[in-house]
């Protein structure tokens, strides 16, 4: 049973090792993932939680974390204007790259299935972490 | 001396302005949802970049850039590789965040017009700003902050605004921005014999003349094609009594309320 869950592990983890990175380490949740191909579609958006909350069709109290920690992760800057948040993609050439490779992967149903598998985990880590 | 233009690249609408909008300035397009304000726009972008070297950003509050570009692909509008050659830049953000923006010294968008050496600007659409206040007064003194400070950026700026009237009626009221802006668009559905055809008006061209008919136009695979004078060759063609039409434009433009 271990091996048999090994194995699948082993299967999904056959990806771009940056892009597995990616996965594990910054774009670990759907709404991440939601707000990345976002910005990569309409690469030079400028907005607040608020606003972009409503482009993706989300709930702000949800979103804005979220893009709080893409911003951390370096895929977003932030930058505070008068009394506003206001949400970019990151100008650093290599992440934009590698969000380029992503969501040129993404085209792909077995890297989906793959990028959904690890999605999941994150999230389950997330929710049983004491 | 011959004043400077800038063309619109819409050879009957550059005609109307007497050869395109005056540099620096911001000109309002008006009308009904659908009667094309953002393709004029698009297509005032366009021009610039294809045929006057002429760099424009695209300030987009409601559709999204990846929409826009493939609106202005479906005219021939290669906006994508415009963003790629770096001669423009189509922005989606929200009429707070570009205020406050316009507010600092080198905020971004000045910065990018450097970077690109930005001549021309659209801001689609100003309808927008009314989320920002209730009270027409604060609302017009933010449009004169914005429109300032695209003037001072020295850029020529197209700005559109809806108008909830469908046809005939002008909406009445808090018509502010009017008076602000160097020049002012029409843009209308107009019924005759229960046909929907479109038309356009020049309202205003400060410091120019400008044509004072009203011109019936229409979306093409090409853009925007504004066509001769209405009263022309068309009651004649059709055999339908000049007048018919003559009035059916005045009752759209000139007497608001009736129809
Ligand atoms: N290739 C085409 N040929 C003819 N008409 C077209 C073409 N593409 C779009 N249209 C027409 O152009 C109109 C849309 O124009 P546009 O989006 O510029 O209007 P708008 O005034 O900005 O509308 P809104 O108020 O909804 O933003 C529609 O009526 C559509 O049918
Ligand atoms: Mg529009």
């Amino acid at each position: 049973m271990a091996d048999a869950q090994d194995d699948a592990a082993h299967l999904m983890d056959d990806i771009d090792p940056r892009l597995l990175d990616l996965l594990r380490t910054r774009i670990n949740t759907f709404i991440k993932w939601d707000l990345v191909r976002f910005f990569h579609a309409n690469p030079h958006t400028a907005d607040t939680a608020e606003n972009l909350a409503r482009y993706t069709g989300r709930d702000v109290r949800v979103v804005e974390p979220e893009l709080r920690q893409l911003a951390q992760a370096g895929v977003l800057e932030v930058e505070t204007l008068a009394d506003l948040r206001v949400y970019t993609l990151t100008a650093d050439n290599n992440t934009v790259a590698l969000l380029d490779s992503f969501m040129r992967a993404c085209d792909d149903r077995q890297f989906r299935i793959k990028a959904i598998y690890h999605v999941i985990r994150s999230l389950r880590r997330e929710r049983e972490r004491p | 001396m011959i004043t400077p233009r800038v063309p619109t690249g819409i050879a009957g609408l550059d005609e109307m302005l007497a050869g395109g909008f005056l540099p620096g300035t911001a000109n309002l397009v008006e009308g009904a949802p659908g009667t094309g304000k953002s393709t004029l726009a698009m297509q005032f972008i366009e021009h610039g970049i294809t045929a006057h070297g002429e760099p424009g950003i695209i300030l987009t509050f409601e559709e999204f850039p990846e929409h826009l570009i493939r609106d202005a692909a479906n005219f021939g509008w290669d906006f994508a590789a415009h963003q790629a050659a770096g001669r423009l830049r189509v922005i989606q953000t929200s009429p707070e965040v570009t205020l406050a923006d316009v507010r600092r010294t080198s905020g971004r968008l000045e910065t990018l017009i450097e970077q690109i050496g930005a001549r021309r600007v659209v801001v689609d659409s100003l309808s927008h700003f009314e989320r920002l206040a209730a009270d027409p007064v604060e609302l017009r003194l933010l449009g004169f902050e914005l429109i300032n400070a695209l003037k001072r950026m020295g850029l020529t700026a197209v700005l559109t605004r809806e108008n909830p009237a469908l046809l005939g009626e002008t909406s009445e009221g808090d018509d502010d921005l009017a008076y602000v802006v160097d020049s002012y668009l029409l843009l209308r559905y107009v019924e005759i014999e229960s046909a929907v055809h479109k038309a356009l008006l020049v309202l205003k061209q400060r410091g120019s003349g400008h044509a004072t008919d009203i011109r019936q136009y229409a979306i093409t695979a090409r853009g925007l094609e504004v066509r001769s004078r209405f009263a022309g060759t068309h009651g004649i063609m059709s055999g339908t009594p000049v007048m018919t039409h003559t009035e059916a434009f005045a009752a759209a433009f000139l007497t608001p309320g009736k129809k």
